[in-house]
C-alpha cells in the first residue's frame, strides 16, 4: 500500500505562484503539414509514466462589471503535481471548482499551462500537442459535445475520420465499440433522441475510436442514473483491465474509491491529498463521525458547533423536512451530549455515532484545506 | 496520411457539413427560398426600369442566385463554428490529431457547394416563370468559371470562420458582413455604378470576381479570363491568410480558454 501524502497549504506552495501573470510559458509549435503525422518517438525526457504533471499552475484572466470593465486574475489551478503509471486507473476527486477539469484540459492540450510541465506518454503538452492528441481519448460528462441532429454512426464515423482511423479499420472498430459500449442496434437512431446514458456511452465510443493509450475522463457519470453510473463504471474497469491508463475526474468519492487505483483529492487549486482509497480512510480513522438529524437549524447554531475546539469539521446535507449534521471529531462519541448543548433550541431527530467513510475522509480534507478564500466560502455555504 | 487520405477527409467533412446543413430549418430556408425572393425582386426592380432584355433578366438572376451563395457562405462557415462551440464539439474538432485547417476547408466547402443551388434555383425560376432565355457565351467555360467562384468563395468563408474560432461574438460581426457584400461586389448592382474609392474593397473581394466569371461565361462578350485567375489567386491568398491567422487563433484559444464558451 502506497503511504497517504496530505499536503497543507503553505507559504512555499504561495511563493511558488507569486509572479505568474499570462499564462503561456513558450508559444505551440506550428501544426506539421501533414493531416495525420506519422508516429514519433518522444522528444522530451522519457519518464516512463504514462501522465506526468509537475508544478501546473494555470491563471484565467477574467473582469468584472460591464462598462467600467474591472481586469481580475482567477488561480484555478496552483502548482498541482502527481504521475499516473501506465495501466493505472487514477482518480481525480475534487468539489465543483477544485480545478479538476483546468488540470485535464493542460493535460490534453486545450488550455496551456501558466507554467509548470506535463508530459503524456513522454510527450510534452505544451509542445508536441499533435504526438499527445493521438494517445489520448478525451470523455467528458453531460449533454454536450456531440452532433445531435444526426445519428449515433455517424458522429462515430466523422470522428473516425478525424482521429485518422484507418478507412479500412473503421467499420469493425465502430462496430466493436458500439458493442463495447451497448449500442448496438441503436447506432442509427439520431443523437437527440438518446437518453443520457446512451449519450454518455457514445462519447466513451468516440474516446476509443482511435484506441487511445490514454483516457481522460472528466466527470463521465455526471447526471447518470444509478444503473447507468454502475454500466458506466463497468466499462471504466474494462478499459484498464484491456491495459489502458484512465485518469477520471469526478466529485463523486464512491465511485472514486469503487474504481480507482489511486486517488488524488484537488481542492481550491492544489492537490491536497494523494494515496488508495485506504490511505485516505486512514488518516481519519481516529476520528468519531457523529449524524444529527435537525429540523431548521439556524445558522448561528451551525456556527457554535464548528467554533468548538473538539470539533474538526462539519458538513450539511439539506434533506426534504430536515438537515443532516455531519460532525467530526477526535473526542469520540461523548463530544455528543455538548454538541446537542450547542444546538440549543434546535428541534433534533435521529442521532448516531459511526465510524468514518471515505467520504467523511473527503469532507474532512475539503474541510481542512485549501485557501483562506475557499474556506470562508465553504463556511458560509455551511452555514 | 498522404495527399489521398488528406482529400479524403476533407470530402468526408464537406459531405458530413452538408448533411448537418440539411438538418437545420433556418439554413434550408435561408439556402433554398431567399435567392427566389432576392431573384423576384430583381425581375421586378429590371422591369419597372425599362430593362426587360433577356441578357438583363439573367444578370439579376446569376445576381440574385451569387446573393444567396455568399448568405450560406456566411452562416454556413460562420454559423457552423457557432453552433459546434455551442454543442461542445468545437473543442474536440480543434483537439483531433488532425490538422484543424483541413477540418475548416471541409465545412466551409460544404457550405459554399449547398450555396450554389442558389444560382440552379434562381436560373430555373427565371425561366419559368418570366420566361428567361438561357443561354451561355462561353459555355465551356462555365464549369470552370464556377469552379473558381467557388473555391474562391470558399477560402474567402474560411478566413472569415477563423475569427468565429477565437470569438463567441463574432457570429453577430458576420451577420453585418451580409448586405454591404451584396452591394460592393457587384450582385446587386454593376461594380462599375459604384463610386471609385470603393472599386478597391470590391476587387480584394472573392464574389466580385466569383460574379463577373460566372456573367462573363454566360454573357459577357470576352472571355473571362481575368476574373477566373483572380479567382484562384485570391484562394491561394485567403487560404494562406486563413493558415497563418489559425496559428495565432489556436494558440490564443489555448491561452485564453475560449473553445469552451458559449
Amino acid at each position: 500500500m502506497e503511504s497517504l501524502d496530505i499536503k497543507r497549504d503553505s507559504a512555499e506552495n504561495d511563493d511558488s505562484m507569486t509572479g505568474l501573470q499570462d499564462p503561456p510559458i513558450s508559444p505551440p509549435a506550428p501544426e506539421p503539414s501533414p493531416a495525420v503525422p506519422p508516429h514519433p518517438t518522444p522528444s522530451s525526457r522519457p519518464s516512463g509514466h504514462a501522465i506526468e504533471a509537475i508544478d501546473l499552475v494555470r491563471t484565467y484572466r477574467t473582469h468584472t462589471g460591464v462598462i467600467r470593465r474591472k481586469p481580475m486574475e482567477v488561480e484555478a489551478v496552483k502548482g498541482v503535481s502527481f504521475q499516473v503509471e501506465p495501466g493505472e486507473l487514477f482518480g481525480l476527486l475534487g468539489p465543483n471548482g477544485a480545478g479538476k477539469t483546468t488540470t485535464i484540459k493542460m493535460l490534453i492540450t486545450l488550455l496551456l499551462p501558466t507554467s509548470g510541465t506535463a508530459r503524456v506518454m513522454g510527450f510534452d503538452v505544451v509542445r508536441d500537442t499533435t504526438d499527445v492528441r493521438r494517445r489520448i481519448g478525451y470523455v467528458f460528462g453531460g449533454d454536450r459535445g456531440l452532433y445531435d441532429r444526426v445519428s449515433g454512426i455517424d458522429n462515430l464515423r466523422y470522428f473516425a475520420e478525424l482521429y485518422g482511423v484507418e478507412p479500412s479499420e473503421q467499420r469493425r472498430r465502430i462496430g466493436a465499440l458500439l458493442e463495447l459500449v451497448g449500442l448496438t442496434g441503436r447506432e442509427n437512431e439520431k443523437v437527440e433522441g438518446y437518453s443520457r446514458g446512451m449519450r454518455q456511452r457514445l462519447h466513451i465510443a468516440r474516446g476509443l475510436l482511435h484506441d487511445p493509450e490514454v483516457i481522460f475522463m472528466d466527470e463521465p457519470s455526471i447526471g447518470l442514473d444509478p444503473v447507468g453510473a454502475r454500466e458506466l463504471r463497468h466499462t471504466v474497469r474494462s478499459l484498464v483491465d484491456a491495459g489502458k491508463t484512465v485518469l477520471l475526474t469526478t466529485h463523486y468519492m464512491f465511485e472514486a474509491d469503487a474504481l480507482c487505483d489511486r486517488i488524488a483529492v484537488i481542492n481550491a487549486g492544489r492537490i491536497v491529498a494523494l494515496g488508495t482509497g485506504a490511505d485516505l480512510k486512514d488518516a481519519i480513522a481516529e476520528r468519531t463521525i457523529v449524524e444529527i438529524e435537525t429540523f431548521g437549524v439556524t445558522d448561528e447554531a451551525v456556527e457554535r458547533l464548528r467554533r468548538d475546539d473538539d470539533v474538526s469539521a462539519i458538513n450539511m446535507e439539506e434533506r426534504d423536512q430536515s438537515q443532516i449534521l455531519l460532525v467530526q471529531s477526535d473526542r469520540g462519541a461523548h463530544i455528543t451530549q455538548r454538541l446537542l448543548s450547542l444546538l440549543g433550541d434546535t428541534r433534533v431527530g435521529k442521532v448516531v455515532a459511526r465510524e468514518p467513510t471515505l467520504e467523511d475522509a473527503y469532507v474532512h480534507l475539503i474541510a481542512t484545506t485549501g485557501d483562506d478564500e475557499a474556506r470562508a466560502a465553504r463556511a458560509a455555504s455551511v452555514q | 496520411m498522404g495527399s489521398g487520405r488528406t482529400l479524403r477527409l476533407i470530402g468526408f467533412v464537406t459531405w458530413f457539413n452538408v448533411r448537418m446543413l440539411l438538418t437545420s430549418e433556418f439554413f434550408i430556408l435561408l439556402t433554398f427560398i431567399s435567392p427566389l425572393i432576392f431573384a423576384t425582386l430583381g425581375f421586378f426592380l429590371f422591369r419597372s426600369g425599362g430593362g426587360t432584355g433577356g441578357h438583363t433578366l439573367l444578370y439579376v438572376a446569376l445576381g440574385a442566385g451569387m446573393m444567396g451563395v455568399w448568405s450560406t457562405t456566411l452562416f454556413g462557415c460562420g454559423g457552423a463554428i457557432a453552433w459546434q462551440r455551442w454543442e461542445g464539439t468545437l473543442e474536440l474538432l480543434v483537439n483531433a490529431p488532425t490538422r484543424y485547417d483541413f477540418i475548416l476547408v471541409g465545412q466551409t466547402f460544404g457550405a459554399v457547394l449547398f450555396g450554389f443551388y442558389g444560382i440552379v434555383a434562381t436560373l430555373v425560376w427565371g425561366v419559368l416563370l418570366f420566361g428567361m432565355p438561357i443561354e451561355a457565351t462561353y459555355p465551356l467555360i462555365l464549369p470552370l468559371s464556377l469552379v473558381a467562384a467557388i473555391v474562391s468563395l470558399g477560402s474567402l468563408g474560411m478566413l472569415i470562420a477563423t475569427t468565429f474560432v477565437l470569438y463567441r461574438h463574432a457570429n453577430a460581426l458576420g451577420n453585418l458582413l451580409e448586405y454591404p457584400i451584396w452591394l460592393i461586389t457587384g450582385l446587386l448592382v454593376p461594380v462599375a455604378t459604384l463610386p471609385l474609392w470603393v472599386k478597391p474593397l470590391s476587387w480584394l473581394l472573392a464574389p466580385t470576381w466569383g460574379m463577373e466569371a460566372i456573367r462573363g461565361a454566360t454573357i459577357g462578350a470576352d472571355p473571362p479570363t481575368l476574373a477566373i485567375v483572380m479567382c484562384f489567386a485570391l484562394a491561394v491568398v485567403y487560404y494562406l491568410a486563413a493558415r497563418i491567422t489559425l496559428v495565432f487563433v489556436l494558440a490564443k484559444a489555448r491561452r485564453d480558454a475560449t473553445l469552451s464558451l458559449q
